[in-house]
């Protein structure tokens, strides 16, 4: 992904939020995560999913993930 | 031992004094867009929004096709005029063929972390919401908008003035002090006089409430020779009534706190706040349009009302994916102004006034209209009132209006000229209807902690 929801390139910032992003998604869908890990990665998840839902970079729904 | 916070400002206070941690917008790159851009925003949201609707969400299937609408259709910010409104009626109406929550949820409680309920302001069936966690973290963000705009900072402490019960309300102000990183003090458990207490005892600077408990809150202290005034509280932030615009109120509240008050509206439909007012104080609430499209149509119809004129707000909302809220007619009252009206930068248009009442809120006396925000803006102009109640009544087959008047303490020789100025100001109002304003005794009218409810019709 190079652009915002707008087709601004992204800023480092907003690539490394994204980077982030993706990642706890994978995560949040692993199948051997304990409970421990799960859960709090699910947290994280939905704060990430906040920041990169303010600068444009994505507008999805995660109940899929549990978040 | 790893140093986590060596010297030079690796700790996270560095964090804090960032360039942008300055910033008086929470969302600089969205608070300050474009009109042009926050259309095409919008647009952009709209279409996921509808598709993620249609998909999931059994009841706005169903509306859609009856309405021959597809997400596909929306091709320009125009289209939106396809999608059919949505009602409370229709909401509530679904919860009653499927209890407890209708086919507008995309799922069911297993997928949900929160459940709240309300009564609403207009009674009737309760809504019954449900979030899942993404939701939360927008409820709190929403709040932020509001809460960094009027000026609340990680230095803040904040008292909640809230019962913390299923009614959403401050929820998710609480969240957002946290995130902000502000010193929250919730105090549901206390009463008026601890409250008070507190407020000194622990160096509040901001106090969130409903304005009408705010008033409340003063009085009580300043009976138990509290001045608040004198306290470190600079900043009031309320919600819940229409009040909070009114002038009158705001120029009380202000003057007894000696603090700035800040409004802010939201709706348990939505499950945050969607304008705010900003440390500018324009006059109105700012509407966070990156989040919510605003629509202002006439009242219960379908033509669009331009800037600067009475209307209903029809709301669209891009939070909350459970329960999505497309084109849902609020009943609110408001008129719509340009962000420029103020001076702050932020490009999301003003709610003049705030949310000034609900058309359904209206009373039909002796064939004039009477709206209960119109009579508190006008008994609020008294400083020697303490408490009113709006009652109406009928009398064989003409209704009578009175507006029962309680007075400060020490203000009680004020009375007769207060009455008769008093009825000839409502009067005026109100196309020469005539109101009866009655005295009530001292401590006989009931107090509100949460939305004030001043109007009985005993019709």
């Amino acid at each position: 992904m190079e652009t915002d929801l707008l087709g601004h390139p992204l800023t480092d910032l907003e690539r490394e939020l994204m980077r982030v992003y993706e990642s706890l998604k994978k995560l949040a869908a692993a199948p051997d995560a304990p409970p421990c890990v799960q859960q709090n990665v699910r947290k994280a998840l939905a704060c990430v999913w906040q920041a990169t839902h303010d600068l444009d970079l994505q507008f999805e729904q995660l109940y899929d993930y549990g978040v | 031992m790893i140093d986590f916070f060596p010297p030079g400002g690796q700790g996270p206070e560095a964090g804090d004094q960032s360039p942008l941690m300055a910033s008086p917008y929470w969302n600089p790159k969205n608070e300050t867009l474009a009109r042009a851009e926050l259309r095409a925003l919008q647009l952009a949201k709209l279409r996921r929004l509808t598709s993620w609707a249609y998909a999931r969400s059994p009841f706005h299937r169903r509306r859609f096709d009856a309405a021959g609408f597809h997400p596909d259709k929306l091709r320009s910010f125009d289209d939106l005029a396809r999608i059919p409104f949505m009602t409370r009626e229709d909401w509530m109406a679904s919860q009653d063929r499927q209890p407890p929550f209708g086919d507008l949820p995309i799922a069911g409680p297993e997928a949900a972390i929160r459940y709240h309920y309300t009564s609403g302001t207009s009674g009737r069936t309760p809504i019954r919401a449900l979030d899942g966690a993404k939701d939360w973290e927008w409820i709190a963000e929403m709040w932020a908008y509001g809460f960094w705009a009027f000026g609340v900072r990680s230095s803040d402490i904040v008292l909640f003035a809230f019962s913390y019960g299923t009614f959403i309300g401050f929820w998710g102000a609480h969240y957002c002090c946290e995130k902000i990183g502000a010193l929250v003090l919730p105090t549901g458990n206390f009463t008026t006089e601890m409250r008070a207490r507190t407020i000194l005892d622990m160096g509040v600077t901001t106090v969130c409430s409903t304005p009408t408990y705010a008033l409340r809150l003063w009085q009580a202290a300043e009976e138990l020779g509290i001045d608040l005034a004198a306290s470190r509280v600079d900043k009031l932030i309320v919600s819940g009534e229409p009040a909070g615009s009114i002038p009158a109120v705001k120029r009380q509240l202000e003057q007894a706190w000696g603090a700035k008050v800040g409004d802010t509206a939201g709706m348990t439909e939505i499950g945050s706040i969607f304008t705010f007012e900003c440390s500018h104080q324009p006059g109105g609430t700012h509407i966070i349009e990156d989040n919510f499209i605003e629509e202002t149509m006439t009242p219960g119809g379908e033509a669009p009302v331009p800037y600067g004129e009475k209307a209903e707000r029809v709301v669209t909302s891009f939070g909350r994916g459970f329960m999505p809220l497309i084109r849902y007619r609020t009943q609110d009252m408001v008129v719509k102004v340009p962000h420029s009206t103020c001076g702050c930068g932020r490009t999301g248009d003003i709610y003049e006034g705030g949310i000034q009442g609900r058309w359904d809120d209206m009373k039909l006396i002796r064939g004039t209209n009477v709206y209960p925000r119109a009579v508190e803006a006008i008994v609020r102009e008294y400083d020697a009132v303490d408490e009113f109640q709006i009652l109406i009544t009928r009398d064989g087959l003409q209704d009578e209006i009175s507006v029962c008047c309680e007075l400060k303490s020490d203000r009680a020789g004020e009375w007769v000229a207060l009455q008769k100025k008093l009825e000839r100001d409502l009067s005026d109002a109100h196309e020469g209807l005539r109101f009866n304003v009655t005295l009530a005794e001292a401590g006989s009218l009931p107090r509100f902690e949460l939305k004030a409810k001043r109007l009985v019709d005993k019709r």
